[in-house]
């Protein structure tokens, strides 16, 4: 009995042993084709991953998100006290000072449970004004970003606005005390395979994201790309702000894949908004008679 | 405890399914009434493709025979032209059959779910993500 029962183990244990064999060959064969070319017909190397340089983000990248699903630092982006209590999250994002919790109060948001009928917000984005950084990055959701690799900087084309955000490269500081920008100003370095970029010096007029989360014109932003494989991009990025947050805020990871479309204009323009809005959408909240 | 639990999973779930509508276009779940649908026929009277907007203007007749001035709100241009939209998609005077959220204000408007138009083609803005990709979100 235990004699049988040693061999069949051992049958069944090599039949399962063969299966999975054969499905990682017949699933993981690059070229395998139904009918034809079976896996082990194939050279092994067609299966082997294709060596690539990590130091060229170039190309179109876009989140392989549904709707508007990552759209912040972290997949949690709402401040605690506009949580209902059930609900309260950990963690993120970090607590805020007496000067971001202001500003937070003052924004009217189109988006979360702190919603106002569209037309009655101050969203930056409904008066089309600059998105910023790094609120811009989250537009990925829904449309694609460029990254062009120069010698001496790496450009990262956003099609909403078509903006072009300028990364040096070429070995230069940060600047000591720079005018504010709507993207800020930025430097980056390879430390391996991460490309390391360090910015500051944003407008505190932009957001972080649609939920209305602040930033002042103190914000550090620091990003860590990482080309994993030749279609995938990660980025982390770490934001110091003790003027806006108590304690610096950690992205989660955050994921890009080669996007299959070209960049293309898409320009938020505040006449056709305004038409927009004149329209359609100031009779739906009951500004305007339809 | 599992009573608990079991409010906590529910109000977890509540919260989520309210984000997915919300999380679509801005505002659309305060102004709109995103678990219902109606459907309107009309006639377009103008077709507005703009950016970051666009808005379908129609009018229709209502049960007691009065002219109802219509507007529809639909995505981008890049998000409609990815589903079928183009800047030439409607003229004055096509007739159209429009089914879509109402403003929760009453008033005649809708954010667009689909469009039948006279030769019979529906041209829908659901799943559309941009640049011509889609997801299976309630976009």
């Amino acid at each position: 009995m235990g004699k049988h029962f040693a061999k069949s183990f051992g049958l069944l244990a090599s039949v399962l042993a063969l299966c999975s064999l054969g499905f990682a060959q017949t699933y993981g064969t690059k070229g395998y084709a139904p009918g034809a070319w079976k896996p082990e017909e194939l050279p092994p190397e067609l299966s082997k991953p294709k060596p690539f340089n990590t130091h060229d983000l170039s190309g179109v990248w876009s989140m392989p998100t549904k709707g508007f699903e990552k759209h912040s630092l972290t997949s949690k982006p709402l401040a605690l006290e506009h949580v209902p209590a059930e609900m309260k999250q950990t963690s993120v994002p970090p607590p805020m000072t007496a000067w971001g919790k202001a500003r937070l109060d003052e924004t009217k948001v189109s988006y979360g449970p702190r919603s106002v009928p569209p037309g009655t917000g101050n969203d930056p984005v409904s008066t089309c004004d600059p998105l910023g950084y790094p609120r811009d990055l989250w537009e990925a959701n829904l449309r694609p970003f460029e990254f062009v690799v120069a010698s001496d900087r790496v450009l990262q084309h956003m099609q909403y606005h078509d903006v072009w955000r300028t990364i040096w490269i070429d070995g230069r500081a940060l600047p000591k005390d720079p005018d504010p920008a709507w993207y800020g100003y930025s430097i980056g370095k390879w430390e391996g395979d991460t490309l390391v970029i360090d910015s500051i010096g944003y407008d505190d007029r932009t957001w972080l994201d649609h939920f209305g989360n602040p930033h002042s014109d103190q914000m550090r932003l620091q990003e860590r790309w990482r080309r994993v494989d030749p279609d995938t991009l990660e980025v982390t990025m770490t934001l110091t702000d003790p003027k806006a947050y108590t304690e610096p805020w950690v992205s989660d990871k955050i994921t890009f894949v080669r996007a299959k479309a070209a960049i293309f204009e898409e320009i938020c323009a505040p006449s056709e908004e305004n038409r927009f809005n004149d329209r359609v959408r100031d009779a739906a909240v009951g500004k305007s008679k339809p | 405890m599992k009573f608990k639990f079991a409010i906590y999973v529910i109000l977890v779930a509540s919260f989520l399914m309210l984000g997915i509508p919300l999380s679509a276009h801005h505002g659309t779940g305060v102004a709109y009434e995103v678990d219902k649908l109606v459907t309107i026929k009309g006639t377009v009277v103008d077709w507005l493709w703009s950016n970051p907007h666009c808005g379908l203007l129609f009018d229709a007749t209502d049960e007691k025979g009065n002219l109802v001035h219509w507007g529809a709100e639909l995505g981008n241009p890049h998000q409609m032209s990815g589903a079928g939209f183009g800047k030439d998609s409607f003229k004055p005077g096509d007739k159209i059959t429009a089914t879509g959220h109402p403003a929760k204000s009453g008033a005649p408007r809708m954010t667009l779910d689909h469009v039948v138009l006279a030769d019979g083609r529906m041209l829908s803005g659901k799943g559309v993500k941009g640049n011509g990709e889609h997801d299976d979100s309630s976009y």
